[in-house]
């Protein structure tokens, strides 16, 4: 995937307010056919970051390029954009509110029709499309934004927190919509702040915390470098010969498991085969890949 | 520009469609109505039937003339076709007490007058019984004429409701009539010669075409006119103002301007309301001149003729106060957090509209003076006090069109300036923000 070409490009991006920096010096390059996590907490800069994206804030300095040319409002209808904060007109009634969101980037006429047709089909909204917005339930007013979001056929969707306010039925439908895009090759951003999210489903990372970029690159590649010899376990039995230092550098409990983060020399399997000596009964044995929490709070310890 | 009929349709469609809209088309007139003609008429309404006044002639020589005058109402013989208008608004100082005697004229004619003789009682017995009788609602009030009133005596007027000036005008009037008129008989002038002599003149106010005009009807059509722009602009102001307040705190704009620039979407947000406010309009001009053809049909009613240009005018001045106040109103709405921040920081503004309108007073009655010129070329007021001038007494073309000029050309001046606000302003949550700041805004997008 990396020799294709990338769809969006952010070069030395900057951006601040007064005194305040909410970007700086950011670079990333985004691949189609990929989810790209924007990830870091609350107040790192991602919504700055995607509001320079979708050219409603210019960089201080640096330069955004999409499809290979310098943003331009013309460029803004290849852009599909699910901010944050979810705005819908209360009173228009759904199908006339997609109609006015498709006619904004410029899809019109029977074209339009049909695809808020198809869309509302496909997120089981068809019998609602006569009612005011206002009548409609959050999660549902959330896949109607959705819908505005992607409704022209963007190359680029930015999709900032797309799961807040959903139940876990409608969590799977937009997790599953959202893949169906990247099959077909679109280029995805997916901007959260719930690392456990975009574990599952990102193929490319990008960490900001206050303001910086901390970490970037594939989640696969990030993941093994930090894999930390660390196992999962569950076992009945006397725990004695964990508390030996060569064998055990430190130990902690995750809900059920006790998670073990091994010597500096030793195997999982010379572990397993320790206890399994011991005459403990174990019931779990797994390798442990660090979360991207994990990796975030020790990329941001480092920095510190 | 797709995008940008995109928003024109969106605000027009979603607002005509309103119960607001409906409600507002059809009370709009019937406020405005309100407004100008209801408070005249209850001032000028006598409820209670016909005023009783009772006359104690002392003098023994004027009691039928004072009650000729007082129950036919004579001050203007039935020449007149067409009863009047039924009042004439309020202009400057003083004007009130003139609204106030046209609109008791109305009620002229509704006297019931009786002679009280004193006979062999004393004046003080008269008096006292005369009193008794307000007090038992007999009658409303009494006049004392002294004997002396034909030389210089000051006839005494004694009303239950002493603060009724419609009922002192006008006896007042009689009495001076009828005594004016006896001391002419007495000095040797016939009869016939007096009566003559004090039949009053009737102005007749000419227009441009020499034909009669009606000049209260106009004077009140003009006072409308300001009014009803006036009116439709702080009102349209509001509406536009409410909708970047709604876009703002529902976060809508994030998703427009991410779509498309601020400044083709805030024309086409104030080009749609505007269009929404012509159409309003435009179903007022219709329904005054199909009411002005039913009444021209032998009703009593005359509506003022109004030339087909004062339509035009009015529309196009319509427009430039709309879209300088919108922008305004626009601007004030992207600042804000809530609606009553908004207000107060508006208050400035509509005040400038205020002003406006009140100059109208004064060039209604001087429509070509240095201050009635610099009004209607100042864009804040142009609106109002240009239309009210073309309606009085029409200005020169080049001051029409220089006062057209200066307005719109500010109108899109601020709408330039507005649009780069906006776009800051409707992103910024949290807090108003603050005079210095907007300036950074400008220099900055």
């Amino acid at each position: 995937m990396d020799d294709s070409k990338p769809t969006l490009v952010l070069n030395h991006v900057r951006k601040s307010f007064g005194d305040f920096t909410a970007v700086s010096d950011l670079s990333l390059q985004v691949r189609p056919g990929r989810v790209f996590g924007l990830i870091g907490p609350n107040g790192a800069g991602k919504t700055t970051t995607i509001r320079m994206i979708v050219n409603i804030t210019v960089p201080d300095s640096g330069t955004v390029e999409l499809l290979g040319q310098p943003m331009t409002t013309a460029l803004q209808d290849r852009i599909g954009y699910l901010p944050e904060e979810r705005g819908l007109y209360k009173k228009m009634k759904v199908g006339e509110q997609l109609r006015f969101f498709a006619e904004l980037k410029d899809v019109t006429g029977k074209e339009a029709d049909a695809r808020i047709d198809k869309w509302l089909a496909k997120l089981q909204l068809t019998d609602w499309k006569d009612k005011r917005t206002k009548e409609l339930s959050k999660g549902m007013q959330q896949k109607i934004q959705f819908i505005t979001a992607v409704i022209h056929e963007p190359d680029l969707l930015i999709l900032d927190e797309p799961f807040s306010g959903l139940d876990p039925v409608n969590v799977e439908v937009m997790k599953d919509t959202i893949l169906e895009l990247r099959n077909a090759n679109k280029t995805i951003i997916l901007s959260t702040h719930q690392m456990e999210i975009a574990e599952k489903l990102c193929d490319d990372v990008c960490m900001i915390n206050r303001s910086h970029k901390v970490l970037d690159g594939k989640l696969r590649e990030i993941r093994r470098s930090f894999s930390r010899n660390a196992v999962a376990l569950q076992f009945e039995g006397d725990d004695g010969l964990l508390n030996d230092p060569e064998l055990v550098a430190s130990m902690r409990r995750v809900g059920e498991d006790l998670e073990v983060l091994l010597g500096p020399d030793v195997s999982p399997q010379s572990l397993l085969k320790r206890l399994v000596d011991s005459g403990v009964v174990i019931r779990k044995f797994e390798l442990v890949e660090p979360t991207l929490h994990d990796i975030f709070i020790e990329k941001v310890r480092e920095a510190a | 520009m797709k995008k940008l009929f995109a928003v024109v349709k969106r605000e027009y469609i979603q607002r005509v469609r309103t119960k607001f809209f409906v409600i507002a088309t059809v009370l709009g007139p019937l406020l405005m109505a309100a407004f100008t003609v209801v408070p005249a008429l209850l001032m000028g309404m006598k409820s209670g039937g016909p005023t009783r006044v009772v006359i104690v002639d002392q003098t023994g020589k004027v009691y039928a003339r004072v009650a000729k005058e007082l129950q036919t109402g004579r001050e203007r013989p039935a020449k007149r076709e067409t009863p009047r208008p039924a009042t004439q608004p309020a202009v400057g100082p003083g004007a009130q007490q003139e609204q106030l005697k046209q609109a008791g004229r109305m009620t002229e004619a509704s006297f019931v007058v009786e002679e009280a003789r004193l006979g062999d009682r004393s004046l003080e017995d008269v008096k006292k019984d005369l009193e008794s009788r307000i007090q038992r609602h007999d009658i409303d009030g009494y006049v004392i004429l002294p004997p002396d009133l034909l030389k210089d005596g000051r006839p005494e007027f004694r009303a239950r409701n002493a603060a009724d000036l419609f009922t002192k005008e006008t006896i007042e009037s009689a009495i001076s009539k009828a005594t004016r008129s006896q001391r002419l008989v007495e000095a040797g002038i016939p009869e016939d010669k007096v009566q003559q002599a004090s039949e009053p003149v009737d102005l007749k106010p000419i227009g441009e075409t020499g034909q009669e005009s009606k000049g209260e009807g106009s004077f009140f059509f003009v006072f409308g006119l300001g009014l009803l722009i006036y009116m439709s602009t702080l009102l349209y102001g509001q509406v536009v103002f409410g909708a970047v307040i709604e876009e703002k705190e529902t976060r809508i704009a994030e998703i427009l301007f991410s779509s498309m620039r601020s400044f083709p979407l805030m024309m086409g947000k104030l080009i749609g309301v505007s269009l929404v406010a012509l159409t309003q309009m435009g179903i007022w001009g219709a329904a005054f001149l199909a009411f002005s053809a039913w009444a021209a049909g032998g009703s009593s009613i005359t509506l003022p003729h109004v030339p087909a240009m004062v339509f035009v005018y009015f529309g196009v001045f319509f427009l430039m106060g709309y879209f300088i106040y919108s922008t305004v109103y626009a601007v004030v709405g992207s600042m804000v957090t809530t609606t009553q921040e908004g207000g107060q920081l508006a208050m400035p503004v509509v005040l400038m509209l205020v002003a406006g309108f009140f100059l109208s007073f004064n060039i209604i009655r001087s429509p070509n003076s240095s201050l009635a010129f610099w009004a209607s070329m100042f864009p804040f007021f142009a609106p109002i006090t240009m239309l009210v001038r073309i309606v009085t007494e029409t200005p020169p073309l080049w001051q029409i069109v220089l006062s057209l000029v200066i307005g719109f050309a500010t109108a899109i001046g601020l709408i330039w300036l507005a649009s780069r606000i906006y776009r800051v302003g409707m992103l910024m949550t949290g807090k108003k923000a603050t005079i210095p700041e907007v300036m950074r805004w400008i220099r900055q997008s």
